[in-house]
């Protein structure tokens, strides 16, 4: 058998391969969307707003993701369902992909926005408030530009922690990668072919991200 | 200064002797030191998330393959240490020598016995095929086109493989059988193919849930055995020995109708 297990089995691959890219990619624009309003609350004034945004990533940050996978799988997902939609299927591990390392990467993200946001210069804030703008028009159009050149490097390193995080999903059998790694592994005892696979196609995802999706990102978003 | 150098001096020193003591009980010979009363002891690898047949209770192991090998042992003249380990490892960890053998209800098949060694079998399984209660499902064909959840590698992987296609979708491969019944449960899957033994523990187990368990004669009959690393035919002579007396004097009857009682 050896490699020719991965022939036999190329469909699994090629399916795992396409879904870890799916689960990636939805988990970075929720993520990210997650991640801004829980940086901005956390910074807000206001306690009522900034405590939950805290409480959210103290939370997030200080579990493991295994724990939050297996937990929202088999305890919040089907609560939710059978609380309010009992006539529904609950859904797919798929979807418990997106909502797991979604809420996971929304808290790192956070904490990447507040500290780009908080590393530009008081000063900035200052100047564009005595020019007459509001806090937030000055948020918005001098500090945050500023600040998210500096936050696209670590934003790179949080997007392929994600991607290889992914692969804690096969624990409830969602049909990435890592899943068709483990069954092709397990069922047909040609283990370096099958995690040999699996390696090189995460080396291949990452690789584009880092050096293709995230450079062009600085390129474009770096003064000169 | 006293007061301040303590603590790391504590610390290392602790950490070098946990370090020291783990490497003694992790390296080396496979733990079949000879025991206090003369009896050999042996280490015997289990994943313990199979009732009725292996389970945690507490920090014990029980169930029925655990009291097998233990009357086996007794009735042999030998120890046994029980260590509970994932699925994957009770395989890997016999391949390289950590463990003596592994009871963790396994199926004796040609292609198992091509890596390992087996014992006479201690116990007669089927697959059963869980389905909800008004599935109009009768038999394994039916499964096409319907989500079915198995545990990653075993007899009832390879068997809806074979029907559905190894490389299906449909086919969703869990580490363990008990998070294979929660989501059929929460009906993420729409049947469950698993042994006999464990699948109507879980029948029992679980209150609510409506569902019935289907035969096919298409399933073989299988046979669970003890097994050892290649070629170790001396560790498989005290366990057939044990095995034989216990089938002899009835105990393994008892043992039988005590966890599935007809």
């Amino acid at each position: 058998m050896g490699w020719g297990v991965i022939i036999e089995y190329k469909s699994m691959f090629i399916n795992g391969f396409i879904n870890t890219i799916i689960l990636t990619i939805v988990a970075i624009i929720f993520g990210t969307i997650l991640g801004l309003i829980l940086g901005l609350g956390k910074m807000s004034t206001r306690a009522y707003f900034r405590i939950p945004c805290s409480v959210y990533v103290e939370v997030f940050r200080g579990t493991p993701l295994f724990v939050q996978i297996l937990s929202i799988h088999t305890v919040l997902i089907p609560g939710i369902w059978q609380t309010f939609l009992p006539n529904a299927d609950t859904p797919s591990a798929m979807f418990t992909g997106f909502v797991a390392l979604s809420l996971n990467a929304g808290a790192y993200i956070a904490e990447i926005f507040r500290a780009g946001i908080q590393s530009i210069d008081k000063g900035q804030m200052e100047a564009a408030r005595s020019l007459g703008l509001t806090h937030a028009q000055s948020m918005k159009l001098v500090i945050l530009p500023q600040a998210f050149t500096r936050m696209l490097p670590p934003l790179g390193n949080e997007f392929i922690a994600l991607l290889k995080d992914s692969s804690l999903l096969a624990a409830i059998a969602t049909p990435e990668l890592g899943y068709a790694a483990m069954t092709v592994a397990k069922n047909t005892w040609e283990r370096l072919p099958a995690f040999g696979t699996a390696a090189i196609a995460y080396l291949i995802l990452t690789l584009f991200l880092s050096k293709i999706v995230v450079r062009k990102l600085e390129q474009k978003y770096t003064p000169r | 200064m006293m007061k301040k150098s303590w603590l790391p001096a504590t610390v290392l020193t602790l950490s070098l002797s946990m370090l020291l003591a783990a490497c003694g009980s992790g390296g080396g010979q496979p733990a079949n030191s000879s025991g206090g009363a003369g009896k050999e002891k042996f280490v015997v690898a289990t994943e313990a998330a199979y009732p009725p047949f292996e389970k945690m209770e507490g920090d014990k192991m029980s169930g029925y393959s655990i009291d097998v090998i233990q009357a086996a042992a007794e009735a042999g003249g030998f120890e046994v240490e029980n260590r509970n380990t994932t699925w994957d490892l009770v395989f890997t960890d016999l391949e390289n020598g950590k463990v003596d053998a592994s009871i963790s209800s396994i199926t004796i098949t040609d292609e198992r016995k091509q890596k390992f060694d087996f014992s006479e079998p201690y116990f007669e399984a089927t697959q059963l095929i869980m389905v909800p209660e008004d599935s109009t499902v009768t038999k394994l064909e039916d499964l096409k086109g319907l989500k079915v959840g198995v545990q990653i590698a075993t007899t009832g992987d390879t068997v809806v493989g074979r029907v559905l296609g190894a490389t299906n979708q449909d086919i969703k491969r869990y580490d363990d059988l008990p998070s294979a019944v929660d989501d059929f449960f929460n009906k993420r899957v729409d049947a469950v193919v698993a042994d006999n033994g464990v699948i109507k523990y879980f029948a029992d187990q679980i209150k609510g849930g409506k569902y019935k368990l289907l035969k096919d004669d298409s399933f073989e009959k299988e046979h669970y055995g003890i097994m050892v690393k290649k070629g170790n035919k001396e560790m498989l002579d005290k366990i057939n020995n044990g095995l034989k007396i216990i089938k002899e004097n009835g105990k393994l009857k008892e043992l039988q109708s005590k966890y599935f009682p007809e």
